[in-house]
């Protein structure tokens, strides 16, 4: 069994898929604005969310500069608290060492060990939906391999609702997290 | 004439009892023998049941000595589900007449010679119990709260210790310490009671009458490197530790209000020790005084011969194993023979609970397979084990194996994970010590929550856990889970080894097996080691020093 990037024929491809046609989605992206709704603290509704695998509790803390999108998460697992930062550029392709995954922590797979997740972002559906895509080697028993996450970030129409679907390459179940605006008065 | 008649009638008699004895000795030890049973209901409040629920198991301590005398049956929710069904076992097979006593009172008339007076333990000092149960075992007393004297003394025991007010304001480093310096050296010195587990309101040391049986230490001393404020119960704990013999048991549990499993069992690891528990593990100084029947031998439901070579044809093998011992396990629970699962059996009871071992083989189906564990003859964590300690330890497990028929390892060293997730992995130094002490079993199994170590050496393949089942987890995302992992491993073979935790319903699994995507076949235990060592699509990996850790150990003294 060798070491190396275990790429399944079907993730080659789209591998390829979306790197060319991130050029043309990057174009796209430049014209569409971004919602500022999205920014802010948001906290996850476990009741109306995917079930949770090794975590108890997600925060996240969403902010716009430019074209980047900074998505930070604050995990807890009983007492462990776990933090990590995602940035996308709806204007640029990201690769980043460090990309964050919510795991679903019972399962082995983990990040690959000196692996770089290649990630796009764009506005869609009129600059109201984010809409990311990261290619992030994950490590698996057969050895290292690609797995694509698709995530849209949908807020609603009263900016209290922040939905976010999540779609894996490899699984079939979407996982759909559902995170309640945390207001000032609500953190005072 | 009446002469000659009583000497026929004498001698008649004498042959009788000659005969019946002999009849009892073939049937083994103790068959036959009278006992007493009493109900217990799961009210551990210190401020409702605890009290009177310490008394009886001191009291079952001491009434155990000479003889098994005194059993304990908990309701189906208790932790140990088996008693009831034990229970069972023991009429049934070792003839056990059983005799049920329906209130404490009744159970002081019965056993109080047994006692030769009580200690009264200090309800508002948590420590206080721990300290009078080890009184207990010393002095033949038994335990307990200022409410219950009144009921002890109608039974005629005196007083032999008040605990009332001698501990207050002393921290339970202090507590612990008078306590070794008054009692720590005519205590039993192969073992020790961890009298941990639930803290608080609730206390739960059903594990008790074993301590006092064997004349113990009790403690709940920490384990916790990372809480300045326990730095003298490490330090204590640590030397009590380092005093047991070589090889010696921890039996119960860590407190849970103080430290965690992987502290405690990295600790006592390090001191070669191994774990016996849990805290309200019962009725251990009733089981370790029956022996298993006679006749009975351990055949397991051996799958394939230990030295058959298969080959894997291009398919998704699953295998499903159950640890945390089988009896606080799904073994109870609806389903069990539907699908092929591995049982992790807790080898030590061959010694302490051999009816209970019996009682499992007895009722397995042919689907329930037997494998040894938890890394060796106890729970203990192997990466801390001492080198100088692993063989003698080694050696101990593998003729457990043999005894009990099993053919493969389970390996959990949970020092460096965060509850059931993170690092579970072994370096590679213990991955190599095991493959040196264990070169007849079929291979080894490592994990809890998942694992990345995996080896294949001749034909014995390690392989980690690839999935750990939650049993809150819904059982849609536990086949989603299931299925991207199949996806994500594309090569065929694919070996995916999933650990059932406890109170998994097996009839839940059958139903998720029903949703698994491709060319999946699910096999023993014994087999997929079996085929995972034909075509190693697995890698080989160790834990790697880069690896985050939890927990990073303790600092060798």
């Amino acid at each position: 069994m060798n070491g190396g990037l275990n790429l399944h024929p079907f993730m080659k491809t789209a591998l390829k898929r979306i790197l060319l046609g991130g050029l043309v989605a990057l174009g796209l992206a430049a014209m569409a604005s971004a919602n500022p709704a999205i920014e802010g603290r948001w906290s996850l509704d476990t009741a109306a969310s995917t079930a949770l695998d090794g975590w108890h509790k997600i925060d996240l803390d969403i902010a716009l500069d430019g074209s980047k999108v900074s998505v930070g998460y604050t995990m807890q697992w009983r007492t462990t608290i776990h933090e990590a930062t995602n940035v996308f550029d709806t204007e640029a392709l990201v690769e980043t060492k460090d990309f964050f995954r919510v795991e679903q922590r019972h399962m082995a797979v983990y990040p690959a060990k000196n692996g770089v997740t290649k990630a796009l972002a764009k506005w869609i559906d009129g600059g109201k939906t984010l809409l990311t895509e990261a290619l992030t080697p994950v490590e698996v028993s057969q050895g290292d391999t690609v797995m694509r996450i698709t995530s849209e970030y949908r807020v609603s129409e009263l900016g209290d609702k922040l939905t976010i679907i999540e779609l894996h390459s490899s699984r079939n179940l979407p996982l759909v997290y559902v995170f309640n605006k945390v207001t000032e008065e609500a953190t005072k | 004439m009446n002469l000659i008649k009583r000497i026929i009638a004498l001698t008649a008699l004498a042959a009788l009892l000659v005969a019946s004895a002999a009849q009892a000795q073939d049937k083994g030890k103790n068959y036959g023998a009278d006992a007493w049973y009493m109900h217990f209901d799961l009210d551990w409040r210190v401020d409702g049941g605890l009290p009177t629920k310490a008394l009886i198991v001191s009291l079952q301590g001491l009434a155990n000595r000479a003889a098994p005398q005194f059993y304990v049956v908990h309701p189906p929710e208790y932790q140990w589900e088996i008693t009831g069904p034990l229970f069972d076992f023991y009429k049934r097979k070792h003839g056990v007449n059983f005799t049920l006593l329906q209130t404490t009172d009744e159970v002081l008339a019965k056993f109080k010679s047994a006692a030769k007076g009580y200690v009264v333990w200090d309800k508002s000092v948590g420590a206080s119990l721990n300290v009078a149960f080890t009184i207990a075992g010393l002095e033949d007393v038994v335990v307990v709260s200022e409410e219950l004297i009144p009921l002890v003394e109608k039974h005629g025991l005196k007083q032999f210790d008040d605990l009332r007010g001698r501990y207050a304001g002393m921290t339970d480093a202090q507590i612990y310490q008078d306590a070794y310096d008054k009692y720590w050296d005519r205590c039993i010195k192969d073992r020790i009671m961890l009298m941990g587990g639930h803290a608080g309101a609730v206390r739960m040391p059903g594990m008790a009458d074993w301590g006092v049986n064997q004349r113990m230490f009790f403690h709940d001393l920490s384990a916790n490197p990372n809480r300045p404020d326990h730095a003298a119960e490490l330090a204590l704990n640590r030397r009590l530790l380092s005093e047991i013999e070589p090889g010696g048991y921890v039996f119960g549990w860590h407190s849970y209000g103080k430290d965690t499993e992987e502290q405690y069992t990295t600790l006592l690891s390090m001191y070669g020790l191994r774990m016996e528990g849990l805290h309200n593990l019962p009725n251990l100084s009733f089981n370790h005084q029956f022996e298993f029947t006679p006749g009975f031998k351990f055949t397991n439901n051996h799958s394939v011969p230990l030295d058959a070579k298969l080959t894997a044809e291009e398919k998704v093998y699953i295998s499903f194993v159950q640890s945390d011992s089988i009896g606080i396990g799904v073994w109870t629970k609806p389903g069990r023979g539907k699908l092929p699962f591995g049982w992790q059996v807790t080898m030590n009871w061959t010694e302490f609970s051999p009816a209970a071992l019996e009682y499992f083989h007895e009722s397995a189906t042919p689907n329930d397979y037997f494998i040894g564990g938890l890394s060796g003859p106890g729970y203990m964590y192997p990466n801390h084990i001492p080198a100088e300690r692993f063989p003698i330890l080694m050696e101990r497990a593998r003729k457990l194996m043999d005894l009990l028929d099993e053919h493969i390892m389970e390996i959990m060293d949970n020092s460096a994970a965060d509850g059931n997730v993170g690092n579970t992995d072994l370096t590679k130094e213990t991955v190599d010590a095991y493959y040196r002490e264990f070169p007849n079993v079929i291979g080894f199994l490592n994990g809890y929550g998942p694992a990345r170590t995996r080896d294949l050496r001749d034909s014995r393949p390690m392989i980690s856990y690839d999935y750990y089942i939650d049993p809150r987890r819904p059982r849609s995302e536990v086949a989603a889970d299931l299925n991207e992992l199949i996806a994500l491993n594309a090569n065929r073979p694919y070996f995916l080894l999933v650990h059932v935790r406890e109170s998994n319903d097996v009839n839940s699994l059958v139903e998720v097996t029903k949703q698994l995507e491709g060319p999946v076949e699910i096999v023993p235990v014994d087999k997929f080691l079996k085929l995972a060592a034909s075509n190693k699509t697995y890698t080989t990996r160790y834990q790697d020093p880069e690896d985050p850790k939890h927990f990073e150990g303790f600092p060798k003294e």
